[in-house]
């Protein structure tokens, strides 16, 4: 996990990128340097070889088979890298002379040059396979010779300079991982510091701050600004909770103080007046209700109620929603049926989550016609929690889906059939997020098999990853 | 002629307290008002009072402190608070404090009331494992309801909702407080959730006998009649 985390960094792929293109840069070097090395090399051998036959070409035109032994014999001498040797063969390619026991059968490469493989006895006598080059020359009375050196030494030196390289580059790159993994794992723990301070402040307490170290270099001065920037928002939050518990107290307690004196008066007014105080009364209380509705969203998506989430089994608020509502269910005659039940435990509020699913159960039995199904659920797979609300009323137009989270927002004939504030889906969305969820609408259709009409399905996920 | 039941409320909102004090003095109690949290807490302490209500903000200090040094004097008088704090937390803060009970504004009298009911009758309750009100039995013990003898088979809601009404009886017991006690979760039901319970318990308690038990108060909730 962390591993791959440290991999994903930007750094990591800094590194890499650097490192691969840093041993891009010395191959091609390298490879030029050898290019260049290898040219001069060839270019002197050629040189020495022609030399070589131009020497024996004129032996042997002046002085005939012989003198050419002679000379070959003294210059066969010298030591084994830095002698050449010779074959003298006749038109039919049988020896006439040289140290060579036969004409080799030689590979042909451009520009004249031979190259063949022959065994050669060494300096204690032992046949030794040894790499020739040679070139040969045709020579004026149809004879041909060839001159050959041996070449391991080149050989040696190529695979001497390009295990260099390989290795040098092998180095260079496990050089670079390490370097890499380190730096990346340097500005990775001191990201995730910050990273974790900003959790912990998305997660509700606010007037967290992330730590500052000296000295101050450049993530210190991040930090320093990713706090006043808290600084800020902290105030201005501060600002909005103060307004709301302004309008808290200054709104709601005339509104308290209206209420009661109407309730004082109900019971003074004469019977005649008594149900207009009484139809007062009753939008006071509608009006106060909006009012502690409006307030509570306020504060559940302000997320300051994080601070008080507990553990707490969801299944047993979900199973108290559902007993709370079996008889109101029963008396409208809706068939109320629970599919899943998992035993699920989460960290949330239970009060809110309460609240949550008896407003999801409230709107289903509200809007189920008499005798009508409503099916509810609660279901964990993997990190997540599905719980699903069907009823098989009718349904909201797909159009409106995202409208119904709006405050105040109700479904046009629901308005005059069915009491409410339109509050009730706003709730249950800010509670949801509130809890790390999200509340998502479709149609019941699926699950109620011969409904003529598709009814609403709400499914309320909670990722606990 | 029995004793007058004497209640102080600390409430700094003049219309609030002169409120609650109409509605207080209407059904009998005598009433002090402290206008600022320092008198209330004096008075608290200096005199004998049979229920506090404390308000939560006040200028100058919080409800809570009052309630804390008035407990560290030994002083067991009930203490209902009242506030516009109405979080779960707050709650929990208040109860910790020394608080018996915790009323959200805004409030209607007949929950006010209702409380107070309870909370002054509390003191003399025993804890005892089997309830008695006039002919219904309920053991605590074998989750046994009987009237008139006769069995009665509840579901354990229906228990445990009248094991509540019981432990109240003749007094009036709000919806809310039923909520908070019988179902222990602070919401705000949108419709006649707890009507409906009550309703079928009633039906279970009361459909085979002459004598209805479990009355409705109109505007306040349900009392259990005494006998």
């Amino acid at each position: 996990m962390l591993r791959n985390r440290i991999f994903g960094t930007y750094t990591f792929r800094f590194m890499i990128s650097y490192v691969t293109a840093l041993s891009v840069v010395v191959f091609i070097l390298l490879g030029i340097t050898y290019t260049f090395y290898s040219y001069e090399y060839f270019t002197g051998v050629n040189d020495q070889l022609e030399n070589e036959l131009d020497i024996l070409q004129h032996e042997y035109r002046e002085q005939g088979l012989t003198g050419m032994e002679t000379l070959t014999a003294e210059r066969r001498k010298k030591s084994k890298f830095d002698r050449f040797s010779y074959i003298l063969v006749d038109g039919q390619q049988q020896k006439l002379s040289g140290d060579l026991s036969h004409w080799p059968e030689y590979k042909e490469w451009s520009d004249g040059w031979l190259s063949f493989e022959m065994s050669f006895s060494d300096w204690q006598g032992q046949p030794q396979l040894y790499n020739f080059l040679a070139r040969s020359r045709l020579l004026e009375d149809g004879n041909q010779l060839l001159v050959a050196r041996v070449s391991d030494d080149v050989r040696q030196n190529i695979k001497l300079v390009v295990g260099t390289m390989t290795w040098g580059l092998i180095i260079m790159i496990i050089l670079g991982l390490i370097g890499a993994i380190i730096t990346s794992y340097m500005t990775f723990s001191r990201v995730e510091t910050i990273n974790t301070a900003i959790r912990t402040i998305m997660s509700g307490d606010l007037s967290e701050r992330i730590p500052i170290e000296e000295p101050i270099d450049d993530f210190q001065h991040l930090a320093r600004n990713i706090n006043n920037m808290l600084e800020r928002i902290e105030n201005s939050m501060n600002d909005v909770r103060q307004v709301a518990d302004n309008i808290a107290h200054d709104l709601r307690t005339p509104l308290t103080r209206l209420r009661n004196k109407l309730s004082t008066l109900e019971t003074r007014s004469a019977p005649h007046n008594r149900d207009m105080v009484l139809d007062m009364l009753g939008e006071a209380d509608h009006l106060l209700s909006t009012f502690s509705a409006l307030l509570r969203i306020a504060q559940v998506e302000s997320g300051a109620k994080k601070a008080n989430f507990q553990r707490l089994s969801l299944t047993q608020i979900f199973t108290d929603v559902v007993e709370l509502y079996e008889p109101v269910a029963s008396v409208k005659d809706i068939e109320l049926t629970v599919g899943h039940c998992d035993d699920v435990a989460i960290r949330g509020d239970k009060d809110l989550l309460f609240q949550m699913l008896v407003n999801l159960m409230d709107n289903a039995i509200k809007y189920t016609p008499d005798g009508g199904r409503i099916r509810v659920s609660l279901e964990e797979e993997g990190d997540n929690i599905y719980i699903l609300f069907a009823d098989s009323g009718p349904g909201i137009p797909p159009d409106k889906y995202a409208k119904v989270f709006q405050r105040f927002y109700r479904v046009e004939s629901s308005r005059s059939e069915h009491p409410g504030n339109g509050l009730g889906l706003s709730l249950v969305q800010a509670v949801a997020t509130l809890h790390g969820g999200a509340v998502s609408l479709s149609s019941s259709q699926q699950i109620f098999v011969g409904n003529e009409t598709s009814g609403l399905q709400v499914c309320i996920t909670i990722n606990q990853a | 002629m029995q004793e007058l039941v004497k209640i102080l409320l600390i409430e700094d909102d003049k219309q609030v307290a002169e409120f609650v004090c109409e509605g207080l003095e209407a059904q009998g109690y005598a009433v002090d008002v402290a206008h600022d949290g320092e008198k209330g807490r004096q008075r608290a302490i200096d005199k004998h009072y049979d229920l506090l209500i404390v308000d939560r903000m006040l200028p100058g200090c919080d409800g809570l402190a009052i309630v804390e040094s008035v407990r560290a004097n030994a002083n067991r008088v009930p203490v209902l608070f009242l506030s516009a704090l109405g979080d779960v937390d707050d709650r929990v803060k208040g109860l910790k404090a020394g608080g018996d009970d915790y009323l959200v504004k805004p409030f209607a009298m007949e929950e006010l009331l209702a409380r107070i009911e309870v909370l002054l009758r509390r003191k003399d309750a025993l804890p005892t494992t089997r309830l008695k009100v006039g002919e219904l039995e309920l053991d605590l013990l074998t989750q046994k309801v009987t009237r008139q003898g006769k069995n009665l088979n509840l579901q354990p809601r229906e228990f445990r909702l009248l094991e509540y009404l019981m432990k109240h009886a003749g007094q009036v017991v709000t919806r809310t407080m039923l909520l908070e006690n019988v179902w222990e979760y602070h919401f705000d039901p949108q419709t006649n959730v707890i009507d409906v319970h009550v309703s079928r318990l009633r039906q279970k308690i009361d459909k085979d006998f002459d004598k209805p038990l479990l009355s409705t108060i109109r505007g306040a909730g349900y009392m259990l009649n005494a006998s």
